[in-house]
């Protein structure tokens, strides 16, 4: 009985599809997914056990790897291996006095936060030209733009740099730069194009009508209701260009980033712990980078819900 | 420039493609006038509405506000602000900064400014809104910012797409009224387009009917409504009755029309088309009077049995068949102390008649 009514409340909420916020939309998948009777709701719960192990050990086999990192950074000794001898901060410590891995820290920040900028920069420009103008053939330019997205990484790298080389251009943090840009590009667009499509482009012409040319109606409307999309493209980019190791490991002249900096560091075993203390670090701040990312993100999309009929 | 050619369009024309969403319209808007594009979807209504806005450009002809040319002027420059269909409020502002958002080049001090937009608060009767979220808003309250955003621009011409749409009844009906009395106090000219006939003939001075891109009628709302030139516009506007009949004969103030399922009918609109020519025969359904046994007008009736009818509170559409023909007659009854139930149950043969003055012919 009590599954019924539940069901039977499910059933009243099929009505509400006004809003297209996100919870209103889960309700709705919710909904759709209630389209059964409800004995068939009663078999499907008794599966639940098997699901549910499934996933424990699915979230454990992805997490439980990367949480042994910060444990063993804080291991008093050289060997990753249990049982813990000791904790200790002496690999942090060790860390900072690295001064090759300070430097490779900063230009990955640097080739980073490029990228990142660069990046969304054109990412908004290409999704505003997608979402506002008619353009002849736009499914396939999205497409062209998104193939560093579907090639292996490994075959771009060794693409760039056989232009690069070919055209003269030394390779540099600048070089790297380049590689991550045609990388990051297609996610920063992607995201940005859903943000534009997500609000109705006659607020823009409202603009456009009230005197207000298409500069200032950039920075008066289209601008301030896209800046959750565009903080979440930067956060993201900025991820994805601080870890990306193939593209960098091909087009690094003598300026090395962080993630080639610890794959060169892992042939010396003695180095081994105070990566794992750096990779710790850089765990953290990641892990917080791409949680703000995504909230801002979707506290975003509730500002424009209202525009959306 | 006369105030009558406020508003000029001259053979206007927008092509997508090979669609033609406005073809070859002319109009003139008088300064003050309260204009309604009345059409069905996909009419051209709002192409044209947008091309006064600056929105769409004219394949071809000529568009002119207060004597200006406007075609080469941006729609940021153009003397006319719009009203949207679904108010285009902008979300990232409260309403205060939503009405002021078209000031910012006036370069006005905050006071000055707050002046302006409590005043136009006061206009659209949101006193005290201004600090609102544009979230924390209901439709009719959404719609009085987006005409008040407008508004504060003293625009010469305000331009309104379906500006009741997006409401519901009740509510529509009350802003009917309100636009209609705003847009006289501020006394600009207003052009709105609706594909709501109750609407275009409740709020307009004129209104322009259109059908696939062309302008068929313009007209004051009674013109439209009781002496329609067009079998469109008679069929568009309201109900209607149809019958096909031929033109027997005409004399100084009446014609006199053959229809097979009523007889011989007399009409006093006269007719530019010759004796034998196929009409159409259009009579509104509250002009048929129902039930007298002595018809009223010699010519002009016909008896019949009741058929189905339809109850709309205050007043019935009853549906007659015509005896001797397979037509049926719709009439509209008032429903006075419920006499339009009893009227539906009662006798089953009927007389109907109607005057001369409401027999409206058009060539078939």
């Amino acid at each position: 009985m009590r599954i019924s009514g539940r069901y039977a409340r499910r059933q009243e909420g099929a009505g509400v599809t006004v809003a297209v916020d996100t919870a209103a939309s889960d309700r709705m998948a919710i909904d759709m997914e209630s389209g059964i009777t409800p004995s068939k709701w009663q078999r499907r719960k008794t599966r639940f056990g098997f699901l549910g192990s499934y996933t424990v050990i699915y979230l454990g086999f992805i997490y439980l790897p990367v949480l042994l990192i910060p444990l063993f950074s804080l291991n008093d000794a050289l060997y990753v291996a249990f049982p813990i001898r000791d904790f200790t901060l002496d690999w942090y410590r060790e860390m900072f006095a690295h001064e090759n891995m300070l430097a490779a820290l900063k230009n990955s920040v640097k080739v980073g936060l490029s990228a990142a900028f660069i990046s969304t920069v054109l990412g908004l420009l290409a999704a505003k030209a997608f979402t506002r103008y008619r353009i002849p053939g736009a499914a396939g330019l999205i497409g062209f733009l998104s193939i560093p997205l579907v090639i292996p990484l490994i075959i771009l790298g060794i693409a760039l740099l056989i232009v690069l080389s070919r055209s003269g251009i030394e390779l540099s943090l600048f070089t790297i730069t380049l590689g991550h840009v045609v990388y990051c590009l297609p996610f920063a667009m992607f995201i940005l194009m859903s943000r534009l499509e997500g609000f109705d482009k006659s607020v823009e012409e409202a603009s456009l009508d009230l005197g207000e040319n298409a500069w200032m109606t950039f920075w008066r409307i289209t601008f301030p209701i896209t800046l959750p999309g565009i903080i979440a493209s930067l956060l993201l980019t900025f991820t994805i260009s601080f870890d990306e190791f193939l593209l960098a490991f091909f087009l690094a002249g003598d300026e090395l980033t962080l993630p080639i900096y610890i794959w060169s560091q892992l042939r010396f075993p003695k180095k081994l712990p105070s990566v794992l203390a750096l990779g710790t670090m850089i765990l953290t701040a990641t892990f917080i980078m791409v949680t703000a990312a995504e909230l801002i993100r979707r506290r975003g999309t509730g500002i424009s819900s209202p525009g959306i009929r | 420039m006369s105030d009558s050619e406020f508003i000029v369009i001259r053979n206007v024309s927008r092509h997508f493609g090979r669609v033609r969403a406005v073809d070859q319209v002319s109009l003139a808007i008088a300064k003050g006038e309260f204009f309604g594009l009345l059409g069905s979807s996909g009419c051209g209504k709002t192409t044209l509405l947008r091309m006064l806005a600056g929105f769409e450009s004219p394949t071809r002809g000529e568009l002119y506000i207060d004597g200006q040319s406007v075609l080469a002027v941006p729609p940021y420059q153009r003397p006319v602000n719009m009203v949207f269909q679904n108010y285009a409020i902008f979300p990232h502002l409260n309403v205060a900064q939503n009405i002021a958002y078209g000031l910012r080049k006036d370069r006005l001090s905050k006071q000055q400014t707050r002046r302006k937009v409590d005043e136009v608060l006061e206009l659209i009767k949101l006193e005290g809104y201004g600090q609102r979220g544009a979230d924390e808003l209901s439709g009719g309250q959404r719609q009085r910012v987006a005409l008040a955003r407008a508004l504060i621009k003293k625009p010469k011409v305000l331009l309104l797409d379906e500006p009741l749409g997006a409401l519901d009844k009740k509510l529509r009906e009350q802003m009917q009224i309100e636009l209609r009395q705003l847009q006289k106090d501020v006394g600009i000219t207003f052009v709105f387009v609706t594909h709501d006939q109750e609407e275009a003939l409740t709020m307009s001075d004129r209104i322009a009917v259109m059908s696939e891109g062309k302008v068929l009628e313009v007209g004051s709302p009674e013109q439209l409504y009781e002496r329609p030139d067009t079998r469109f516009v008679a069929d568009f506007l309201g109900t209607m009755n149809f019958f096909a009949g031929i033109i027997q004969n005409k004399t100084g103030s009446a014609v006199e029309i053959s229809v097979p399922a009523l007889g011989l009918l007399r009409s006093r609109h006269t007719t530019e088309l010759p004796i034998n020519a196929s009409v159409w025969v259009a009579i509104r359904p509250e002009n048929i009077r129902i039930g007298c046994d002595q018809p009223a007008h010699q010519n002009n009736s016909v008896r019949g049995k009741m058929g189905n009818a339809a109850y709309l509170g205050d007043r019935a559409h009853l549906y007659i068949d015509i005896e001797n023909s397979d037509q049926r007659l719709l009439a509209a009854m008032q429903n006075v102390e419920g006499s339009a139930s009893s009227a539906a149950q009662g006798s089953q043969n009927i007389t109907l008649s109607w005057s001369d003055k409401s027999v409206i012919l058009f060539a078939a």
